[in-house]
């Protein structure tokens, strides 16, 4: 298990190294130069001048990337010229935000989705589970955009029970009621997409796992169907669920764009837009190798709990 | 006889019309003391420098009029009952008296405090002086010649006076609207130091000494998150404080409650809110979220549904046009023609346009003043339209000199040569009228109106090949010396601030910074040196009607900065600033 563990942990740090230098030729590739694009139209050839010998913009490529790899080994991120931040203050003060929303709303799709998927496979083909796979259907298939919208007309312009925009100012005013408030709309209009897929493959696995042969068996042996089902069957369904998840930890620290757009949330999906938006190169890279080494240790989680769920795993590796 | 019924009925009615008018008045209104007033930041415009040597990447309205200026007032205030005039009454010293033949300008602080208790004296003109002579490269409003190249001695006789020696003599309008107004008096006793644990002390009189201060000043201005904590940023000269700050651009403030101007605060705080989208922002306003914001031009049929608001359009400061590269390499020769510029004008539907698409909120652009909010910059010629919308004149201006217009298609230059009725200049035989305009996406109405001026052109046969960039590329393609276009419009044209008189010194001038499509003509740089010598605004009027003529760019319609929703519960607000700077000290509530 060690050695898989470093091998994996090995092919990782070759695969964020990747990752760097690929995004750093990509936004040099980008056209226009970002002086002026940052100075503006009033910039004068001093400024100008003056401003990429301060950022290092008047060394060769290569140059330019061995500095950015140097700092980077000294956990320094370098610094955003056009929101006049460090990249690591920047990560400081959006990933926590993205980390809440997105890890609010797969928690509760989970919490929702597993019983619901269960409940589905268990009552397979009544009435309820008719219900809710059209549900799932009609939810999964709907842009989150869209769905979006529908929330914030329901519940703000209409109701006007809930906020039409997320928390807003600094993190440590979200336990305040009004900011709770604000996040109960952003999370449900990720969570019931997330609850629609994961329901869904809940709902398969679960079916898979019930006609296997140590169902019967653990049945034969007089266990109730309540142990069956939580005690052997759930652990097995788990598998692919755990699979979704490690691949949707990108995503909770990549941050959610349109959804974060629409409810004014200054997430990870928003800076990194922007920054695309405004050739903020630092940015780009910094949220870049982030969610690279998100997407990576997502892996090398999933496959960790799969030996944990899986008792097979343990034994293979 | 009496009949009480119809008295009681009369005196009901009198009572209904007295607290329907006191509804409607605020003055008749319950002033409310205190409370917090919410402004809607425009989408992806935060403030995010603090410190008022500002240099171009954070040169804008988000930081300089709306968020700097709340804490740190120029020693010229600009702007007075939404007109842009010296306001005397906010401004920090007494109006400049000239002398010399206006080669020497003397000023006489007002006796001000900061924050602190200290008062506001002529050292901390002379530091804000001192730190800009050493570090010009880092300041965005700077033109070589120009201020502070141009003020050549200071003395300060007392604490509370500055005189200024010039290079030469100066109009009174031009170096009080341009010069004076960048003025801004900082805290020496306060931030003359180049580290955190250095005394305070004189080092800004040593340049090399000064240069250091600056970057101490800008790194201090680089963790916005610390704004609110640091002590630099605790001493202030303007009605307000800052509480707090993230760096997503949440901004709150608080009354300096030692603000020696004419009005102090009576709300308890205002905050600043940013916005990732106008349609975030509107959705806001439907429920009621934010107290002064504003609402999409897509969206403003629905401005009369917004009942808990007031609707009022907010008028910039502004021209607009989009430029065209005289040195271009395939067209340039074409620009260089005055007929083909005017022919290119007549083809600018300007009534068109606002009516349709901006759907009336915005007004014609004929020249290079703004002719609102109503001023006497602009004279009856420029707002005259001289190149009113008209196909037959464009065709015929075409006609006239060599080309064969083919209308629907692309014209095409058939008689070349450099004498009358000739196509003019390095236009060889052949050549087509086929152009490449670049402008900034993002905009609807923008795309719109390029869309609806590439039919119109079509109809005397000018082609225009359209291309939408991010307003970052469109800058700097057309600042850049880029061949991906040789017509760009960044959607902004030029605001008139801190440099309010419109001169266009920074813009049309031969070889000026800002002159990105290398305009060039020698009446107009002798006209525009006119306007910053002279006294007499009949010198910006001869300037303004040469360029109204002569075309430097393509003059389109200016859209109305902001449409601006307001709590009606909010007062004071109005009217809008011109320069959109705004005044929450004025601000207060009432009940209904």
């Amino acid at each position: 298990m060690t050695g898989f563990l470093v091998r994996r942990l090995g092919q990782s740090g070759i695969v964020v190294l990747g990752v760097t230098i690929i995004t750093f030729v990509l936004t040099r590739l980008l056209p226009g130069g970002v002086a002026r694009a940052i100075l503006g139209p009033r910039a004068s050839p001093i400024e100008i001048a003056d401003f990429n010998h301060t950022n290092g913009l008047d060394l060769p490529g290569w140059q330019q990337y061995f500095y950015y790899l140097g700092q980077l080994a000294h956990g320094n991120l370098g610094f955003s010229y056009r929101l006049n931040e460090s990249v690591g203050g920047l990560l400081q003060d959006h990933l926590p935000k993205t980390i809440i929303l997105l890890g609010i709303s797969t928690l509760v799709a989970l919490a929702i989705a597993v019983p619901l998927g269960m409940m589905q496979a268990v009552r397979r083909n009544r009435l309820e589970d008719y219900f809710f796979t059209s549900l799932s259907f009609a939810l999964y298939s709907m842009p989150p955009f869209w769905l979006a919208l529908i929330l914030i007309v329901f519940f703000s312009a209409n109701l006007n029970v809930l906020p039409p925009v997320g928390p807003q100012g600094a993190i440590s005013t979200y336990l305040d009621p009004a900011q709770i408030s604000a996040l109960v709309l952003p999370v449900a209009a990720l969570a019931l997409v997330t609850i629609a897929l994961f329901s869904r493959y809940m709902r398969s696995s679960m079916l898979d796992n019930l006609v296997q042969d140590y169902v019967r068996t653990a049945r034969a042996k007089g266990v109730s169907t309540t142990g069956v089902l939580y005690r052997h069957v759930l652990r097995n369904a788990l598998i692919p669920i755990v699979t979704l998840l490690g691949l949707s930890l990108p995503g909770i620290f990549s941050g959610a764009l349109i959804t974060e757009a629409i409810f004014n949330y200054p997430g990870m999906g928003l800076l990194f837009w922007d920054s695309a938006q405004t050739r903020d190169y630092p940015v780009l890279l910094g949220v870049t190798v982030v969610v690279a080494v998100a997407t990576v240790v997502g892996n090398l989680l999933a496959d960790v709990f799969y030996a944990v769920v899986d008792p097979r795993v343990r034994v293979a590796a | 006889m009496r009949i009480p019924g119809l008295r009681i009925l009369a005196a009901l009615g009198f009572v209904a019309i007295a607290v329907a008018a006191c509804g409607n008045n605020p003055s008749t209104q319950q002033k409310l003391s205190g409370g917090t007033a919410t402004f809607a930041e425009a989408p992806n415009a935060k403030p995010n420098y603090i410190f008022p040597l500002t240099s171009g990447g954070f040169f804008s309205v988000a930081n300089l009029s709306q968020f700097q200026f709340f804490m740190y007032r120029p020693l010229y205030w600009f702007g007075q009952d939404g007109k842009v005039q010296l306001n005397s009454s906010l401004s920090l010293a007494s109006d400049p008296v000239y002398t010399d033949g206006g080669k020497t300008v003397t000023m006489k602080l007002k006796g001000w405090k900061w924050s602190d208790g200290q008062p506001i004296t002529s050292r901390d003109v002379e530091f804000w002086m001192n730190l800009l002579k050493a570090n010009v490269a880092h300041w965005a409003a700077y033109a070589p010649g120009e201020f502070p190249d141009n003020v050549t001695a200071m003395s300060f006789p007392d604490s509370q006076t500055i005189v200024f020696t010039l290079d030469k003599a100066y109009g009174s309008l031009f170096f009080t609207f341009n010069e004076l107004s960048q003025i801004t008096p900082l805290p020496q006793h306060v931030w003359d130091k180049t580290s955190d644990s250095q005394a305070v002390g004189d080092y800004d009189r040593d340049a090399t000494q000064a240069a250091a201060i600056y970057k101490y000043l800008d790194g201090q201005s680089k963790s916005i998150g610390t704004y609110d904590n640091n002590p630099l940023w605790q001493v202030v000269s303007g009605p307000w404080k800052l509480k707090s700050m993230t760096t997503d651009g949440h901004v709150a403030m608080v009354p300096n409650k030692g603000y020696s101007g004419p009005v102090k605060p009576t709300l308890a705080e205002f905050d600043e809110q940013p916005y990732t989208t106008d349609t975030a922002e509107f959705n806001v306003i439907h429920s009621g979220g934010v107290d002064y914001g504003y609402i999409p031009v897509q969206d403003v049929d629905q401005r009369n549904s917004l009942t808990k608001y007031t609707f009022t359009p907010w008028i910039g400061w502004q021209i607009t046009y989009f430029q065209i590269n005289f040195a271009n390499a395939t067209n340039g020769a074409l620009y260089k023609q005055l007929y083909m510029r005017q022919a290119m004008q007549h083809l600018v539907d300007q009534t068109s346009y606002i009516k349709n698409l901006f759907k009336g909120f915005a007004y014609p652009d004929y020249g290079p003043v703004p002719i609102k909010p109503a001023n006497n910059f602009a004279d009856a010629f420029e707002q005259s339209n001289p190149y009113p919308f008209d196909v037959s004149a464009a065709t015929k201006l075409l006609k006239d000199n060599g080309w064969t217009v083919n209308a629907g298609g692309v014209s095409t230059c058939t008689n070349p040569g450099t004498g009358a009725g000739q196509c003019g200049a390095q236009i060889a035989s052949g050549q087509k009228a086929s152009f490449k305009l670049e402008y900034a996406s993002g905009t609807v109405v923008v795309a719109q109106e390029m869309q609806a001026l590439k039919t119109d052109w079509s109809k005397a046969g000018l082609e225009v090949n359209l291309s939408e960039a991010p307003f970052d590329t469109v800058i700097s393609d057309a600042f850049g010396g880029s061949t991906a276009a040789d017509m760009d419009n960044w959607g902004g044209g030029w605001i008139f601030a801190p440099d309010y008189y419109p001169t266009g010194d920074e813009i049309f001038s031969t070889g000026a910074g800002s002159n990105g499509g290398a305009y060039s003509n020698a009446t107009n740089d002798a006209n525009t040196v006119a306007t910053t010598t002279s006294n007499d605004v009949a010198a910006l009027h001869t300037y303004e009607d040469f360029l109204a003529k002569d075309l430097p760019v393509i003059w389109i319609p200016v859209n109305d900065s902001q449409l601006s929703l307001v709590k009606k519960t909010l007062h004071g607000w109005d009217p809008q600033d011109a320069l959109l700077q705004f005044y929450p000290e004025n601000w207060y509530f009432t009940s209904s």
